[in-house]
């Protein structure tokens, strides 16, 4: 088949930047890195990008097409090539370029260093020298942390990056939370407190990027809120986006709406609050804030009230909240529909084949 | 054109926090825009906050419990649909249900604590989407195109998305969350021109105002910049989230910057609003900060 892309070629000695169009054949199956490796092959041997595994392990080949970042070992080119669109490929962004489509991954792994990405000890070990076994339950809290291979794509479109370089970003903070969550780890609380700290958990601005982006199902967005979660309910809720979330947790069990005009003082302290007042009497010109605050109550708060009692005896605090609608959303991202199980699913005319499984072959 | 003619379809209306207080405009004009474009609203009572993310974040167990309260009593009103006018609320409630449909242990859990305080059970009937979807195809589409009758006489509208409207595209599922065309269809259907730049997308900063303004502030000049660039009139945006950050925290950006931006911000029912000619009682233009009245008022000849 004819591919046709737009490759934007840069090269940071000379400054120098191009948008050089290429046309190849390249047979039906190919993927984006195939189309690479026959341009630098046959039309461009000066063309720069990094690859390895060419099976969406190794997480070299992050680029991004049409601005949005994707894996060019995972991007198939046949439909976009029978559609005639000519798509146009750059270096990731938030990352700077050195040359063409080679980015310098060094900030990204001095962030991913700083998470300190390694088990440290300080754990209960059996006695009697036996193995430490931990049930698949206990690791499902970082399942899908765990599947990260560092390709940088989340940290390529993240918003609050973009504004705030020193951000920590979607994949150190997932790492992050592989290790907050894992059982083994010592330092648990430790991490907490530096996560939590500017540049942190309370920096992410939940533009939901990195969901989008991740070719692995990490959803490092996820990752994020778990580590709030674990955060608050270690009480490690100094910061100001800690006491923004929590303020909403109050709302909802004394007036169930959110008591809007006290959320900029419960967030960064009434002393500091007193510098937005030129701000709020603007606001409060306009209706958009009462001068004096009077609880806008729902019918029957009392049921969320007694709710909130309930679930926090339930043991399901923390970033097992999350853990628990994890399975359900995994399906919807494969496409299996709603509300039914996987033996329904399995069963209907033109299911896909069932993956192997030991377990079931064993049942059966 | 009379309002009765039309058959309307019942839907459960969430309004959320911010049409219920700071951005009342947004509820008065979605009230009034609703017959027009088919749809009846049944307004829910007794529900809380959807948890903005916060809950989410913080508690994330009280979080399913709190949106399955809401699907529960929306359920409860006979309707299939539970109509949204914000993208924080669209994917809170959306996500929760998906959680909740696609897990039996989990809706049995929550089912059984709900009862234990008094609400309703639900079973999983009802679909979460927000009037953006219902206005953009089918049979709303049909009707706004009828409804905007006085349109909005080639209006230089620039469509800001926001982020929970398109993303995670998974549990939205409307439109491609990087080529979204709704906001455009809308604005073409209503006489305007759609105003194209690359931040239309990306995030306002809402979320962190409180806690990070600056880095919120760096995002949320973007589309303002572009925007305006692009010779945007006004934006419009299906959050009043986005509109509050857009529209308030405009000041804050024109006193940090030395600038001068007046790009007014309209909630999505008060653009179709104008062009449908509803009355300033519905669309209460007077309680946005940056007014945008004197960018409409060629509307009027």
């Amino acid at each position: 088949m004819k591919v046709a892309f737009k490759i934007w070629r840069y090269d940071s000695v000379s400054g120098e930047r191009a948008l050089r169009e290429y046309e190849i054949d390249a047979p039906e199956e190919a993927t984006l890195l195939d189309c690479l490796d026959i341009v630098k092959d046959k039309h461009d041997g000066s063309l720069a990008y990094r690859k390895s595994c060419r099976m969406m392990i190794c997480g070299s080949c992050g680029m991004r097409m049409d601005g949005a970042a994707v894996l060019a070992c995972k991007t198939r080119m046949y439909d976009i090539a029978n559609e005639g669109r000519v798509p146009t490929i750059s270096a990731m962004g938030n990352l700077p370029i050195v040359k063409d489509l080679v980015v310098d991954m060094d900030p990204f792994w001095a962030k991913f260093m700083a998470m300190k990405p390694w088990l440290q000890p300080g754990y209960d070990q059996p006695d009697d020298g036996r193995e430490y076994r931990i049930t698949q339950e206990r690791m499902n809290v970082v399942h899908k942390e765990a599947l990260c291979i560092n390709c940088g794509c989340c940290v390529s479109e993240c918003n609050a990056m973009e504004s705030d370089p020193e951000f920590l970003g979607p994949q150190a903070l997932a790492k992050g939370m592989r290790f907050v969550g894992d059982p083994r780890d010592g330092a648990k609380v430790e991490r907490l407190e530096q996560y939590s700290q500017e540049h942190g958990i309370w920096d992410c601005t939940r533009c939901y990027f990195c969901n989008e982006r991740c070719p692995k199902g990490v959803d490092p967005r996820d990752a994020i809120a778990k580590l709030g979660a674990e955060a608050i309910a270690h009480g490690i809720d100094r910061d100001m986006g800690a006491k923004h979330a929590k303020w909403f947790v109050r709302s909802a069990e004394t007036t169930g709406w959110l008591r809007e005009e006290e959320l900029i003082p419960k967030t960064q302290g009434y002393v500091a609050a007193i510098k937005q007042l030129k701000f709020g009497i603007s606001l409060a010109k306009h209706g958009k804030v009462r001068p004096i605050p009077f609880p806008h109550t729902a019918k029957d708060v009392g049921e969320a009230r007694n709710l909130h009692k309930l679930v926090r005896e339930q043991d399901r605090g923390g970033a097992m909240g999350h853990v628990q609608g994890e399975k359900a959303l995994e399906r919807l991202g494969h496409g299996h529909a709603i509300g039914g199980d996987l033996e329904e699913i399995y069963a209907r005319p033109n299911a896909a084949p069932r993956p192997w499984l030991p377990e079931v072959e064993e049942k059966a | 054109m009379s309002t009765t003619e039309i058959p309307l379809r019942r839907v459960a209306y969430y309004k959320g926090c911010l049409a219920s207080l700071s951005a009342k405009e947004l509820d008065t004009s979605t009230q009034a825009l609703a017959p027009r474009v088919g749809l009846e609203l049944v307004e829910l009572e007794s529900v809380t906050c959807c948890g903005a993310g916060d809950i989410h974040e913080a508690e994330p167990d009280y979080y399913v419990h709190l949106n399955a309260r809401i699907l529960a009593y929306a359920e409860a009103t006979g309707c299939d649909t539970l109509l949204t006018v914000c993208n924080v609320c669209t994917l809170n409630l959306r996500q929760a249900n998906h959680m909740l449909q696609g897990d039996s242990a989990l809706l049995a859990r929550v089912n059984e604590n709900l009862t234990t305080v008094g609400v309703p059970p639900y079973s999983g009937g009802v679909e979460v989407r927000h009037l953006l979807w219902e206005i953009a195809e089918g049979d709303g589409f049909e009707l706004l195109k009828k409804a905007a009758h006085k349109g909005l006489k080639g209006l230089k509208v620039a469509p800001f998305y926001g982020c929970q409207i398109l993303r995670p595209s998974k549990i939205m599922g409307f439109e491609d969350p990087d080529r979204p065309w709704s906001l455009e269809r809308i604005i073409e259907a209503c006489g305007g021109e759609a105003i194209d730049y690359p931040a239309k997308i990306k995030c306002c900063g809402f979320p962190i105002i409180a806690a990070r303004e600056e880095t919120a502030m760096g995002e949320l000049i973007q589309p303002i910049e572009q925007a305006l660039e692009a010779g945007a009139d006004v934006m419009v945006t299906p959050c009043p989230l986005c509109h509050l950050s857009l529209d308030a925290w405009q000041q804050k950006l024109e006193a940090s910057t030395g600038r001068s931006f007046k790009l007014p911000i309209l909630h999505l029912a008060q653009l179709v609003g104008v062009a449908a000619g509803l009355e300033e009682s519905e669309l209460k233009f007077k309680r946005h900060i940056v007014d945008p009245r004197p960018a409409l008022e060629r509307l009027e000849v």
